[in-house]
């Protein structure tokens, strides 16, 4: 149990991952992490979270998101892996 | 951010103080945020915690290391217990600005990500404190028939220092060995 505690797992919901397109959507509207944390009052840690898949954001996050990268909730976060070269 | 420098006197720190931290102003201290050098840092807090617990024992250990009737032992003994103490305040604060002063800032300072694993560390705090008061109590009802317990005049100071250090940074240095490399 004490090793468990101690285990790197950070993300909020580890038996059903979010997927995201945060940071293709990002690079292509050549905006930095640090920017993108910026427009939506997190720290750039954050977005590298949850970039990586390691932070499922709460709802209001996941809308400031969408907004400041001018795409639909939808389009950015699924519960499936999207397919390679779809937007 | 207000004009004045807000106190959260609560969690001893200042607004300033914190955004400083979490924004990264200060980059010579860069190198201290890296996992690796994060859990380095941890490992020596607990070394230091350790040393300054074993100052209540050590002139009971049959090692011969001090004499404390003899003058220069003491004198050593305290200048040596003094130094150890002074590291591990300062692995302390390296502690702290390594992980972002996350664990001892107030919520509107932080994002909901810095909440949650600020929330974790200290949860997870919690629970080894349990464990350390757990294991201080068994030692302290079985330490005297077991003849592990401080000598006459050694009134356990060290060991309470010790355990505050222990309780001031175990957030901390949960925080600072789960986080990851970003």
């Amino acid at each position: 149990m004490l090793c468990s505690m101690y285990a790197t797992n950070m993300s909020r919901n580890s038996e059903e991952p979010v997927f995201n397109q945060i940071e293709q959507v990002r690079s292509s509207l050549g905006l930095s992490r640090q920017e993108l944390a910026d427009l939506v009052g997190v720290h750039y840690q954050t977005i590298g979270y949850l970039e990586r898949g390691e932070y499922s954001p709460s709802l209001v996050l996941a809308l400031r998101i969408s907004n400041a990268l001018n795409k639909e909730v939808s389009e950015l976060f699924s519960l499936t892996e999207p397919k390679e070269g779809k937007n | 951010m207000s004009k004045k420098n807000k106190i959260y006197w609560s969690l001893g720190v200042t607004e300033k103080g914190t955004r400083a931290l979490l924004t990264d102003e200060n980059s010579k201290f860069k190198w201290l945020r890296s996992q690796r050098n994060r859990r380095l840092i941890v490992i020596l807090e607990m070394f230091g915690i350790l040393a300054v617990a074993l100052g209540s024992y050590l002139p009971i250990l049959e090692i011969g290391i001090f004499n404390l009737d003899n003058g220069t032992d003491l004198i050593i003994f305290s200048v040596s217990a003094i130094w150890v103490i002074l590291l591990t305040l300062g692995c302390y604060s390296l502690l702290r600005i390594a992980v972002r002063g996350i664990a001892d800032a107030p919520d509107e300072l932080l994002d909901e990500r810095q909440i949650q694993v600020r929330d974790t560390s200290f949860r997870y705090a919690y629970l080894s404190m349990g464990y350390l008061v757990i294991a201080l109590l068994l030692l302290m009802f079985f330490g005297p028939e077991l003849q592990l317990f401080q000598p006459e005049g050694n009134d356990g100071s060290y060991l309470m220092i010790a355990t505050l250090f222990a309780f001031a940074s175990a957030p901390s240095m949960i925080l600072a060995w789960r986080e990851k490399d970003i």
